[in-house]
């Protein structure tokens, strides 16, 4: 990916006439972005590697590499229940997402496409849910999850993740929207397309771009909701990743090697997925410039 | 068929696809925060589910509660501190990182190395430096003591001082690469030739930096700024965690304490209470934010 | 946008609906009489070892009772005092729960959620297969709401190749205490192990001084808060209970650092050998006999009350056991199974499996535990009663004062007796909000 375009000739020039006084600044620039590197980095290879040892050699030596390889760390990990945990967060982060997609679509097509009457109260009411904390609907939501008969199910994971979501990919896909050229909705208007046909047919192809990369930023924060997981799941069977770690930790108690080996493979489906897809990621940032 | 016509009818269209945005909000984020105000006018328990009118007492209790004076405090203090680095540090190295000291290639696997803690969960985040801040077998003491600085070693999240910063510290650690990016972002689409002009004059790398980048990526830094002081005030899952707002309290911030007084201390009334005076302050910064940018707009 | 994307995408779509139809629980437990009745039931056992007893009793029990399905859930220690609470507050309450004894169960009685199971327990020989002492601490004016489990009590432990390398005898008054830590961290050893990340180990600590420090009546009416709101907490048994313990931080005789270190990881130190003490549960002397050999270790009653007007002879501990929910569709069924958990058969496979005191009757013999499980069950029947754990004893609302306040007092940010006037203050307030009620 080249985000970084440059002019050959004017780094050329610029190299000759300050030689020396680059190359300083590029060894503190480099120097530093090792050690930084390092620091981002060094945590979880620090618990990737112990995650190989006993618990007596944790205590021992932290620092160095395991002696022995205990796979059986990932085994036990793996078979107390992690598998569970990642698959349920598969399919509460896949269904969120598609229903948030789907509805930011929707909104954001009628927000950028039509004028009407309260279009801008509307559109601070959806995008006014970026700014508000989730706690502060926290109490009351618990009590209509219970009074719809979903508490406890995937449903109360995925509804308040969805609505939750939904301001900030409306804003990701109206932004988008609203710098695509209008040639080809208004030819198919003009060959007698509905407005649903104009959506389906005209405006999500366009939007692909941006679909992909919104749903990367979303999943990504669903993926890792813990709070709404916390509050409004109790059945084990339910758990997402994030809480189900938790639990794994607290019932692991004192095996922390073994929740070591948990942390590495909870963190794993993340990393692999973001160094896939970073051309997404980076779009959808660029694009939204918000974090999650 | 009057459903039929109602959906042939042009003028409705908009309204007919916002409706299933309108319908989840209204009734997972707004309703919520209406019924909010009203719990917050009782006194009820999750186990002893009757509602006994308080009037505004539980608001009273907010006002001579030390602990959320304590919430308070670290919530501010996690705003300066990660407003400081979030923002000002991250800002300096995408400016390194775009400034052409670093070869792209390069400069695109340190971007994408200091990415990384943020796609992490915050329970795996949160697990690692659990361990990592541990006094005995915790990588920090060990490295201290290991570079000759033992005299620093502390009970890092155990230690009333030192808790609310260690559990700061994290989150720095996880984010700064993340809006790092977003000012990579803002800085690629200064055009060049304001920075080869001003080679040209003779300006240095750090004059560059201040008279182009800073006033240049304005706007984000105004957005990245108000998004991480909000963030501070939502801030509940690291803490809680990481120390659940221990020890006595404090590393306590609203949202954890909020979570405790419902949950733990059978005060849901309170604890609404605790979530209003949290609404009320974030939608304070954000009217804040939208007459900061609406000044940005005149200039 | 490539192709391969928007497949993976869809194929990612089936799959999660897919697994989220099967997934799907059948929840709630049926419509009434007909069907299979479903027994929800939650616990805070959520490891290993004990999951797998709990599915064989759960398997045993369906075998002979087809009609029932029991459901479990469990989390662990610290998160189930919130977990209860939001069930409570759902209305998805399970049929069976865990609770500790004292005040923890008690407001569930008062706020109507525990069924009444004096006549289930007294009128049946269910009375004569669990020990009915453990069954105390879950009466609520008179009523029996709960039934034990299980039975446990705090123990100092201490290594035995350290005591005999520095020449230690197990201490029976305070100031042998002292001098025992003084001796071993003159040697460089590490007098006690301690972590109290959450604050319940220091409550176990000053629930054991209270007991010996504070008149028994007096105590009793500070706890269940019948004495007068001025009187409330002012013994200065309650100080100087604080202030022994402060003195153990002071002087250094715990490790460093107890507040940033779990019990758990504490209890690992003294496993590798690390500390010379620690003041851990009857429950955990198996993991201890695991780590380091059932040889390696020997306990004694902590003299924490030398001088004090307390009663001496009472132990640190409580039941752990089970409450069921007032309002269950199948409240038949719920005690039937409760009776089969806590049989003595049950506690005797408990007992074996777990190296845990079952509370049923015969169950803890040589046969099924270690020696010194064995003798640490002959010390609570010989004590002279149980003071119960401090931090579910007294209602939740001091608790939340009087624990972080501890771990203050560890810190050296608060007096004792600065803790005790904020606990005095709670005590009130909480008082007159019962009365109101």
């Amino acid at each position: 990916m080249s985000l970084v375009s440059t002019s050959e000739s004017v780094r050329a020039d610029y190299f000759q006439r300050s030689a020396r006084a680059r190359q300083w600044s590029r060894f503190f620039a480099y120097l530093l972005f090792i050690i930084l590197t390092i620091v981002a980095l060094y945590p979880l290879i620090w618990v990737a590697t112990n995650s190989f040892k006993t618990d007596l050699q944790l205590f021992e030596h932290s620092w160095s590499l395991p002696k022995e390889w205990h796979w059986e760390n990932y085994a036990r990990a793996w078979k107390f229940g992690i598998a569970k945990y990642i698959l349920n967060s598969v399919i509460v982060t896949v269904i969120a997402v598609l229903i948030n997609i789907a509805i930011s679509m929707m909104a954001a097509f009628a927000l950028a496409r039509y004028q009407f009457r309260g279009r801008n109260l509307l559109l601070y009411f959806i995008l006014g849910g970026l700014m508000l904390a989730p706690e502060v609907s926290l109490i009351p939501l618990f009590r209509i999850l219970t009074t719809l008969k979903i508490y406890d199910t995937y449903l109360a994971m995925i509804l308040p993740n969805v609505a939750f979501g939904l301001p900030f990919t409306t804003f990701l896909i109206r932004s988008y929207m609203l710098g695509l050229p209008r040639d080809y909705e208004e030819a198919a208007v003009i060959d007698g397309a509905s407005p649903l046909g104009v959506f389906w047919h005209v405006i999500v192809p366009l939007c692909r771009p941006i679909l992909a990369s919104a749903m990367l930023l979303d999943a990504m924060r669903v993926w890792n909701e813990f709070m709404f997981a916390l509050t409004f799941i109790v059945s084990d069977n339910l758990k997402t990743m994030p809480l189900g770690l938790m639990s794994f930790a607290g019932a692991l108690r004192e095996q922390w090697t073994v929740v070591m080996a948990g942390i590495i493979i909870s963190a794993i489906p993340m990393i692999v997925l973001y160094l896939l897809t970073q051309k997404q990621f980076i779009r959808g940032l660029a694009a939204g410039g918000i974090k999650g | 068929m009057t459903i039929s016509r109602l959906l042939s009818d042009r003028r409705l269209t908009p309204y007919l696809f916002l409706l299933p945005a309108i319908l989840v909000m209204a009734t997972f984020v707004y309703l919520p925060i209406i019924e909010n105000f009203y719990y917050s006018l009782f006194r009820w328990s999750s186990i002893d589910p009757r509602f006994t009118f308080v009037g505004l007492n539980n608001y009273q209790r907010i006002l001579n509660d030390p602990i959320i004076a304590v919430s308070l405090r670290n919530n501010v203090l996690y705003a300066v501190i990660s407003v400081f680095f979030q923002v000002f540090i991250a800002l300096v190295l995408a400016a390194i990182l775009e400034g052409r000291v670093i070869r792209p290639r390069w400069g695109s696997f340190f971007r994408n190395m200091l990415f990384l803690p943020s796609v992490l969960a915050i329970t795996v985040v949160g697990i690692t430096w659990q361990l990592i801040y541990r006094p005995d077998t915790g990588l920090l003491n060990q490295f201290l003591e290991g570079v000759g600085l033992g005299f620093l070693k502390r009970t890092w999240l155990g230690d009333e001082g030192t808790a609310i910063y260690s559990v700061i510290a994290v989150s720095q650690w996880q984010w700064v690469g993340y809006v790092m990016i977003l000012f990579i972002v803002a800085i690629q689409a200064i055009p060049e030739e304001l920075y080869e002009s001003a080679r040209i004059d003779g300006a240095n790398l750090v004059s560059q930096f201040i008279h182009i980048t800073v006033p240049l990526v304005r706007e984000t830094t105004l957005v990245m700024t108000t998004i991480t002081v909000i963030g501070a005030f939502k801030v509940f899952d690291i803490v809680w965690v990481m120390t659940a707002g221990g020890p006595n309290h404090a590393s306590e911030v609203l949202g954890n304490y909020l979570y405790r007084v419902a949950f733990r201390n059978d005060e849901m009334g309170y604890a609404a209470a605790i979530a209003s005076l949290l609404f009320v302050i974030t939608f304070l910064l954000t009217f804040v934010q939208l007459r900061l940018g609406r000044s940005g707009e005149e200039v | 946008m490539n192709r391969k994307f928007w497949a993976l995408i869809s194929l990612l779509l089936v799959a999660a609906l897919l697994l989220a139809a099967c997934g799907q629980q059948p929840s709630g437990g049926g419509s009434a009489a007909t069907g299979p009745v479903t027994i929800r039931f939650f616990h805070k056992w959520p490891e290993p070892e004990h999951m797998e007893f709990y599915n064989f009793v759960i398997q045993e029990y369906e075998k002979t009772h087809p009609n029932v399905k029991i459901v479990m859930e469990s989390v662990a220690d610290e998160p189930y005092k919130d977990k209860i609470r939001v069930l409570m507050a759902s209305g998805e309450v399970p049929d069976i729960y865990f609770s500790w004894a004292g005040e923890f169960s008690w407001k569930f009685a008062r706020g109507g959620q525990a069924l009444d199971l004096t006549d289930a327990v007294m009128n049946s020989d269910w009375k004569d297969k669990i020990i009915l002492s453990a069954v105390e601490p879950y009466k609520w004016q008179g009523k029996i709401y709960g039934v034990p489990m299980r039975i446990n009590a705090k123990f100092m432990v201490y290594n035995k190749a350290m005591f005999e390398q520095y020449g230690l005898q197990p201490p029976t008054t305070w100031d042998e205490f002292l001098a025992v830590c003084e001796t071993l961290k003159q040697n460089g050893v590490t007098p006690i192990a301690f972590g109290d990340e959450f604050p319940w180990a220091a409550s176990h600590y000053i629930g054991d001084f209270n007991a010996k420090l504070v008149d028994p009546a007096v105590r009793q009416a500070d706890y269940l808060l019948t004495a007068p709101a001025e009187q409330l907490f002012t013994d200065p048994g309650y100080v100087e209970a604080l202030s022994r313990f402060q003195l153990l931080m002071d002087k250094g005789y715990f490790n460093e650092g107890p507040n940033g270190i779990s019990h758990s990881g504490a209890r690992s130190s003294f496993i590798a050998g690390k500390a010379g003490m620690m003041y851990i549960e009857l429950e955990e002397f198996v993991t201890v006999a695991d780590g380091m050999g059932a040889d390696a270790f020997g306990f004694f009653q902590f003299p924490s009350g030398t001088g004090g007007k307390g009663d001496q002879k009472l132990l640190t501990g409580a039941p752990d056991g089970f409450m069921v929910y007032s309002k269950t569709k199948h409240p038949q069924e719920a005690i039937d199974f409760l009776k089969f958990l806590t049989s003595p058969e049950m506690g005797k496979e408990y007992v074996k499996r777990l190296g845990i005191p079952s509370a049923a009757v015969g169950a803890v013999s040589t046969e099924t535990a270690l020696p010194i499980v064995v003798a640490g069950v002959e010390s609570i029947n010989t004590a002279s009663g149980m003071a119960l754990w401090l931090d579910t004893d007294i209602n939740i609302k001091i608790v939340e004062v009087y624990l972080p306040g501890m771990q203050a007092v560890l810190n050296g940010t608060k007096t004792p007796q600065q803790v005790i006037s904020e606990v005095q203050e709670a005590a009130k307030t909480v008082q007159q909000e019962l009365k109101n009620q």
